[in-house]
């Protein structure tokens, strides 16, 4: 019981933590820089062949069109949790190659 | 000749007139194809779309020395995507399959999806659990390497696979690892007390779409990727109720508990010419102690309700291959094992080895050859050992 009632209050914690982390308008931009740097740094192309990887063949680009890679990327984000870059840049490179 | 002269002035005139309408005329033409070639194609806002799996086959099964054949009438899943803007989206999968001659219809799940922000998403409604991996990202018939689920999976296990109710999702950077989180809330397991299967009493029930109790359960994963080529994933997810019997039951406070803990390695290795894929998860699950009547024996009895399983799947794909045949062939093993509680009516130990040749005929198409060989001791509705080894040739598909 108090093992449960640690690993919820952890997670509730955890929630707020990142809740209060994205909305914050006051952060540093080095850090933010430093952070970010790992993403910005890798191309669409690169992204899409080492996450899509990690639970199935990567897709082909020319399997669908512009408006149908929209929607699977939308999906494909809440399933394969990516980050916001990583699904922006992904999706774009399918667009771009299909 | 005034006459004649006048004549020529007037088809001349007529004619000038002709030329410059055709000319006008060719000039609005080139304006107009200048104008569409200028017009790009743009995405609509909302879109429908359906996408999915399926597959079918054919397996031998031999129990104990005796064999059973049949063709398999398979799977269709289809999967229903409506995207109203770029953050709203409903998603919802149905299963249709065959089985023992009937068709079974599956409400996998249907949930709206909101993306909050950068770091936060949204879902509500029914929904695949993120406890561990396997179920929420690698069942799919084209996505499981297998042409079966690995032991504590799916019908009588103990790794729950959806559930209704409310999560927050997202994923991150810290530093120069990945991480992804959910936390949810739903409606939570039930549990059997034996009253209309005694076989069963003390097993789990998962997927309610009405809560028993007004006891909701809570749960989460978090995964970790520390390194930046997203080859490597490790997770821990819990699963947990303080109340899973119906209300005003001598179970209605009989808490459940549910731990996770799955691992991913895939990627790409010159050394080797090819795709390594290493996965596994391990799933531990504690119910409170409570008492179940036996009816034929006419007594009551009590047991520490607690199950485990695992799996661990390795996969090979010469992708470098020179040769389109070879590099297009997958090798995979796998081994699993199932333990149940000792004293229940449903106690068993299971292990199971298997191993498989895949062949890809496209990047979402296969076929499986597998072979399996289990060992099952016990099991409710069965006692001693059971052996049994199964051929199986499967053709998935995604769409």
């Amino acid at each position: 019981m108090k093992t449960l009632r640690l690993t919820i209050i952890v997670s509730l914690l955890a929630g707020v933590f990142v809740f209060l982390y994205s909305c914050s308008s006051t952060e540093n931009t080095v850090t933010k820089v430093k952070k970010d740097a790992i993403v910005h740094s890798m191309s669409g192309a690169q992204l899409w062949g080492e996450n899509c990887i990690r639970c199935h063949n990567i897709p082909s680009p020319a399997s669908y069109n512009d408006t149908d890679w929209s929607t699977i990327g939308l999906h494909m984000r809440v399933r394969a949790n990516l980050t916001d870059e990583e699904a922006k840049k992904i999706f774009d490179f399918l667009k771009t190659a299909n | 000749m005034k006459k004649i002269l006048l004549i020529l002035s007037l088809l001349f005139l007529v004619e000038n007139i002709m030329a410059q309408e055709k000319e006008l005329l060719s000039k609005i033409d080139s304006i107009v194809k200048v104008e569409l070639a200028k017009k790009s194609y743009k995405d609509s806002k909302t879109q429908f779309m359906i996408r999915g799996y399926g597959h079918t086959g054919f397996a031998s099964v031999d129990t104990n020395g005796e064999t059973e054949s049949s063709f398999d009438g398979g799977t269709f899943a289809p999967i229903f995507l409506f995207k109203h803007s770029e953050r709203f989206m409903f998603e919802s999968e149905l299963e249709f399959s065959l089985s023992d001659g009937a068709l079974e219809v599956g409400f996998e799940y249907a949930d709206v999806v909101y993306v909050l922000n950068k770091y936060m998403t949204v879902r509500a409604g029914k929904f695949l659990l993120p406890f561990g991996t396997f179920m929420e990202r690698l069942h799919p018939s084209w996505i499981n390497r297998f042409t079966s689920k690995p032991l504590g999976f799916g019908h009588d296990g103990i790794a729950p696979s959806s559930d209704v109710g409310l999560e927050l999702r997202g994923a991150f950077y810290l530093g120069n690892t990945k991480w992804n989180y959910s936390t949810y809330v739903t409606n939570g397991p039930t549990i059997k007390d034996g009253s209309i299967e005694p076989d069963e009493a003390g097993m789990l029930a998962f997927e309610n779409l009405i809560d028993n109790n007004n006891n909701k359960a809570f749960g989460g994963r978090i995964g970790f990727l520390p390194f930046a080529d997203s080859s490597t994933e490790i997770g821990y997810s819990i699963f947990s109720a303080n109340g899973t019997g119906d209300k005003d039951s001598q179970y209605e406070n009989i808490g459940a508990f549910l731990y996770a803990l799955d691992i991913a390695f895939v990627k790409q290795v010159n050394g080797l010419s090819g795709v390594v894929d290493f996965k596994g998860q391990y799933n531990h699950s504690k119910v409170d102690n409570a008492t179940y009547f036996d009816a034929e024996e006419n007594e009551t009895y009590t047991f520490d309700n607690v199950s485990d399983s695992f799996y661990v799947q390795l996969s090979y794909r010469p992708t470098m291959s020179g040769n389109n045949f070879v590099k297009n062939l997958e090798f995979v093993s796998r081994y699993s094992e199932y333990n149940t509680p000792e004293g229940a009516k449903w106690e068993s130990n299971s292990s199971q080895y298997s191993f498989g040749l895949n062949y890809w005929i496209s990047w979402r198409s296969l076929i499986k050859v597998s072979y399996e060989t289990s060992d099952i001791e016990g099991g409710h509705g069965a006692s001693g050992v059971s052996n049994i080894d199964s051929f199986a040739i499967h053709w998935a598909i995604g769409f």
